[in-house]
């Protein structure tokens, strides 16, 4: 069985990055942890909009895509920054979340440790430390088995549904098929081809929640005045060649490839399955909110399958772009990875080009950095939410 | 000679991926069906879709090896494949309209 070499975490957990992540909890927050993180090497700044006067079902979304960032495998040691507040989502809050994994966890509340300059400091401090003791944890090997592989795409065009998405697919059963697990998102873009999705469910119950994800998705936009089903494809999809819903989603589902599918589980959440397979998660089609959601799931690493080329890159999930389409891959060659457009020009197979894929996936698994990392550009967290702010 | 890529050795279209296609144009496929030698009788654009064989009204389109939809016209081989001669199948509130007309 293939094996990589990654970090192995306290309960079990396999991560292919070591990283320190100084968590905002609230938005007024953000400053501080901007600060430490300047300081200290290797930090992350995990900052957002959100934390304060949401409705409750979005300051769950909220909790636990912070809580599940810092869980997520590729994380060492983390300093919670927070905000005196009162409602269910405190520094500690999240530190309880947290703990069962294990790591190295401090909190940080702004008021309760003197102020603006007083928690900066106490934060540095617990960094410091956090980022010299994760410094000695070193990799070692682990069966691709522990791998949980999200993907995602965006700015598609013609060659997403052709090239990328279905080499992607190829890719990741090449990983199920030595124990890992493939996750996507975005139930937005399964619309017209729920049958190929329930088709692969592993569970009468995975297919109803399939359908029931799809037609939740579409009710919100129904509620919101726009019929997402009679304007897709939309014009721009039509004046590019795409004649039908079906042949829409097609193109997008199709980064999954014909494994089962094990488990639906909602927005953010883990896998509670550990079976080889593919595994699907409620969500938008926007991009940052998704790919983050599948961080938080614990996802170690993410294709980005894009026919424009992309930027899109999450701070402790590294996140390796693939297009199809040359040009793209010329025009946005400083931050996608790998051009599979070699299988429009009879260069390699839609197979090989799996192949390609699936290796750049293991090497990065391995320690390699993305074109993005290598930049810093942690441009993707972004926590998804429904309601206003009150 | 110009050339559109199959993603599917059962499907019916192929999608133009290379040089755009004039009417006239002698066409083969690559991708993962190659048997197949047809004359382009439209205009084709980078992306849109070309009828590898005769498909009749109401047969499926295929593409990935599934259903895009429905021939709404008798299609030939060598045809433009788009919304003016295929139908969705899905969503479709206005069918579900006529079949409760009919009904009654």
């Amino acid at each position: 069985m293939a094996e990589f070499m990654g970090y192995h975490r306290p309960n079990g957990d396999v991560g292919i990055r070591n990283h320190l992540l100084i968590l905002s909890g609230t938005v007024y927050a953000n400053g501080v942890c901007e600060r430490v993180a300047d300081t200290i090497y290797g930090a992350v700044p995990i900052v957002h909009a959100n934390g304060r006067c949401q409705v409750a079902p979005d300051l769950r979304v909220t909790r636990r895509f912070l809580a599940g960032t810092a869980m997520n495998p590729n994380v060492g040691g983390v300093v919670i920054v927070d905000h005196f507040r009162e409602e269910g989502m405190t520094a500690e809050d999240l530190a309880d979340d947290i703990a069962p994994t294990g790591k190295l966890i401090a909190t940080v509340n702004i008021r309760g440790d003197g102020g603006f300059i007083s928690a900066i400091e106490k934060a540095t401090r617990y960094a410091q430390d956090f980022a010299r003791q994760i410094s000695l944890y070193r990799r070692e090997a682990a069966p691709m088995s522990k791998i949980l592989f999200g993907t995602e795409c965006g700015t598609s065009d013609t060659t997403s549904g052709l090239g990328s998405n279905p080499a992607n697919g190829l890719a990741g059963e090449i990983l199920i098929a030595q124990g890992g697990r493939m996750l996507m998102a975005e139930c937005t873009e399964w619309m017209g081809c729920e049958n190929w999705l329930t088709e692969k469910a592993a569970s009468p119950a995975v297919a109803e929640a399939i359908v029931a994800g799809v037609q939740h998705m579409e009710s919100r936009a129904l509620a919101s005045g726009e019929d997402i089903r009679g304007s897709q494809p939309t014009g721009d999809n039509m004046a590019g060649g795409l004649t039908t819903i079906e042949e829409k989603s097609m193109g997008a589902v199709k980064k999954i490839g014909d494994s089962p599918i094990i488990e639906y589980l909602e927005i953010g959440e883990a896998p509670t399955r550990t079976d080889p397979g593919n595994y699907v998660m409620y969500g938008p089609g926007m991009g940052a909110e998704s790919i983050s959601s599948m961080a938080a799931a614990g996802c170690q690493v993410l294709t980005f399958c894009t026919g424009g080329g992309h930027t899109s890159n999450h701070p402790v999930m590294p996140t390796i772009k693939v297009t199809a389409n040359r040009q793209s891959f010329e025009l946005m060659r400083d931050t996608v990875d790998v051009d599979v457009s070699g299988v429009f020009h009879d260069e390699i197979t839609l197979a090989e080009a799996g192949q390609i894929v699936y290796d750049e996936v293991e090497r990065v698994c391995n320690g390699y950095l993305t074109k993005s990392e290598a930049l810093r550009d942690n441009n993707s967290f972004a926590i998804h939410r429904v309601g206003p702010s009150i | 000679m110009k050339k559109v890529f199959v993603v599917y050795a059962t499907d019916n279209v192929g999608t133009v991926v290379l040089d755009p296609i004039q009417a006239g144009d002698h066409v083969t496929c690559n991708g993962e069906r190659r048997d197949i030698e047809i004359v382009a009788h439209d205009d084709i654009a980078y992306g849109h879709k070309i009828a590898l064989m005769d498909i009749a009204e109401g047969d499926t389109v295929l593409k990935y090896g599934l259903s895009i939809g429905s021939a709404s016209c008798d299609i030939r081989a060598g045809d433009h494949v788009h919304t003016h001669n295929v139908e969705s199948n899905r969503g479709r509130g206005d069918l579900a309209d006529r079949e409760a007309v009919s009904a009654e």
